[in-house]
């Protein structure tokens, strides 16, 4: 039976790539999602205010619309959707004040009851690594990865609840190893990259990208992984920046996670978005 | 502005006691934001400590990208990231942005992903 | 002639006794109002007569549009049949049906809350939120289908903590719809085409010169379509 599925709305234009090796490498590991039917954004930010509680109204909407189909649980792979709707889910079902104001201003029953769920859980704890080593082919053997998870995924600890220790995940770096390339560790990987102040204060988020992508080459990283389309953006189309001012500049393909999964199930790269790539990474995956 | 007892509605709109900061710096030296900062997040602390409302006029509280890695360090437990947006919230509903619409190249605007909006709408915008 | 049932309403916060069963805008010129602007085909097409209500006992503001709307006992009313908005200009031809154009025109979508106001006010029933949110993510067509039925009348923008003008967004919507997506009626360029090539001209050139009697016959002979 397929999983209600959000996909977000940068997924259905910037980020294509992500919805549609989401969607291919989920459903090549024998996993259906199923987009809800009607949804709107999430809100993206969960707010910090702690009498805004309009800022939760559309994650609120959301989470109640997922509860009304079978499977009980929905799954995001946009880290601020999964965080907002994440937290918001947190504060319905642990905040008595926040779920009478959302459920009586929605006209709704809803305690909380919705499990939000990243693909990165599911390939951990529903499909297995162990299981997911025997699928892969081996074209990403030998190259290094460098797993980027941003402010997103993993903050605050006790609300997401993401992986066991939240300064340190490793989930990806488990998948990377799953899939036959090399993980390799390196320590910007929950640092922010600047976020929305790419709106704002561009040139603090060319400090953090910069910070970023020297961290992860040290390391010897050629591909850094993300479930972030916002950390993809800045990583990926600041790097063009950057090389038109410094000549010098090594770029570095920033991938969805997803995509560089779907390059080891074999999954026909034309479902993998990659063509949006600023920096193409089609040499290093050919190669 | 909303200046008359300013620090007892920034306690009410984040519910942090600022009071419990114990100036270790431990979050200037976490921030994403620091880079453009006049003053740290430590220093914000204590300006509210001080009842300073300068605070509300810090370019430092617009730097911050809401990335919790401040109120994941603390270790006085403050969750400083809802300290800094209660600073903005203030402001905000005054009408004070920082981000305003009209304002945006349009190269900016049509290539980024639209969360980079909606995000820096609801955090940097009236 | 049996007594006339009338029913108190308060229009601007003033009570005025009307007939019962007229509409709204019956009731507001019966109370003596004349309309200059906020009235049009009073047919309920052309969104000139917005307007917002509440009924005794009930905290929901709700709408309709007055020349469709009737008067009921009680009710709290105000027209509102303009709201301020901005509407962006362009030239058509020159868009592309994408997130860009949308962005480019009315960046303001990507505010949206997601509080539902406007779907609860608008009087056409469009999930005007859902169209909105098609809008936001560059999904033209589903913003212009959406909206199709859209009569332009604003209390969707009355009602927008995001001061998003949600009308003009699906407009511009169902315009790049319109002009960029559906496909080209081929038939319809071919005969064009055809009649600019002359292939007709013999044909029409014959009917002008015949007489009305002629004409008259070739009218009543011609073939029915079942």
């Amino acid at each position: 039976m397929a999983i209600p599925y959000f996909p977000g709305c940068t997924l259905k234009t910037k980020a294509t790539g992500l919805d549609d090796s989401t969607r291919a490498t989920l459903a090549a590991l024998g996993l259906e999602v199923a987009e809800l039917p009607e949804w709107t954004c999430c809100g993206t930010v969960y707010p910090l205010a702690q009498d805004n509680y309009m800022g939760k109204v559309a994650a609120a909407r959301i989470l109640i619309n997922a509860s009304k189909e079978d499977d009980g649980r929905l799954v995001t792979v946009c880290s601020f959707c999964y965080n907002v709707l994440k937290r918001v889910n947190h504060a319905i079902k642990n905040d008595e004040e926040t779920r009478t104001k959302l459920t009586q201003f929605l006209e709704e029953e809803y305690a909380g009851e919705t499990k939000l769920v990243h693909p990165l859980e599911l390939l951990r704890d529903d499909v297995g690594f162990d299981t997911l080593q025997k699928k892969v082919n081996n074209k990403l053997k030998g190259i290094k990865v460098a797993s980027y998870y941003g402010c997103m995924l993993s903050r605050p600890a006790a609300e997401m609840q993401f992986d066991e220790e939240s300064e340190n995940p490793t989930v990806m770096e488990d998948l990377v190893s799953a899939m036959g390339a090399e993980a390799v560790d390196f320590k910007y990987k929950t640092t922010c990259c600047g976020s929305y102040q790419v709106m704002k204060t561009y040139d603090l988020v060319v400090k953090k990208v910069r910070e970023i992508l020297e961290g992860a080459k040290a390391k010897g990283a050629q591909v850094i992984i993300t479930s972030c389309p916002l950390c993809q953006f800045n990583l990926d189309w600041i790097q063009e920046k950057i090389a038109e001012e410094d000549s010098s500049f090594d770029k570095i393909p920033v991938l969805y996670f997803t995509q560089l999964l779907g390059v080891a199930l074999d999954v026909p790269v034309e479902k993998l978005g990659l063509e949006k790539n600023y920096v193409d990474p089609k040499p290093l995956l050919q190669g | 502005m909303v200046k008359d007892g300013f620090t007892s509605k920034i306690k009410e709109i984040s519910e942090q006691n600022p009071n419990l900061c114990m100036q270790c710096g431990t979050c200037s030296a976490s921030c994403t934001g620091i880079g453009a900062m006049e003053e740290l997040p430590r220093q914000v602390m204590r300006l509210l400590q001080l009842g300073k409302d300068k605070v509300l006029e810090s370019p430092s509280i617009w730097m911050c990208t809401t990335c919790l890695t401040c109120t994941a360090r603390c270790p006085r437990g403050i969750d400083i990231a809802r300290v800094m947006e209660a600073l903005r919230v203030v402001n905000l509903r005054q009408g004070n942005e920082v981000l305003v619409l009209e304002d945006i190249p349009l190269e900016l605007l049509t290539e980024v992903p639209q969360m980079a909006l909606t995000s820096g709408f609801r955090k940097l915008s009236a | 002639m049996p007594e006339e049932k009338m029913v108190n309403i308060y229009i601007m916060n003033k009570q005025y006794e009307v007939p019962a069963g007229v509409t709204i805008m019956k009731a507001m010129e019966f109370a003596g109002y004349q309309f200059v602007r906020g009235c049009g085909c009073r047919g309920g097409f052309c969104g000139a007569c917005g307007t917002v209500y509440r009924k005794p006992g009930d905290f929901r503001l709700r709408s309709g549009l007055a020349c469709q709307l009737q008067a009921e006992e009680g009710m709290y009313l105000a027209q509102i049949p303009f709201y301020p908005a901005n509407r962006s200009t362009y030239d058509l031809q020159e868009l592309t049906p994408e997130l860009s154009t949308i962005l480019t025109h009315y960046p303001e979508v990507t505010r949206c809350l997601g509080c539902n106001q406007c779907t609860k006010i608008c009087p056409q029933g469009l999930d005007v939120m859902d169209y909105i949110a098609a809008a936001q993510r560059g999904d033209v067509e589903k913003a212009a289908h959406m909206s199709f039925d859209c009569i332009m009348c604003g209390l969707c923008v009355s009602r927008c903590p995001a001061e998003i003008v949600h009308y003009n967004v699906g407009i511009l919507c169902r315009r790049l719809y319109g002009r960029h997506i559906i496909p080209k009626a081929e038939h319809l360029a071919k005969r064009v085409e055809e009649i600019k090539s002359g292939k007709f001209d013999g044909e029409l050139n014959d009917l002008m010169g015949k007489s009305q009697e002629e004409l008259t016959k070739i009218y009543d002979d011609r073939d029915m379509e079942q």
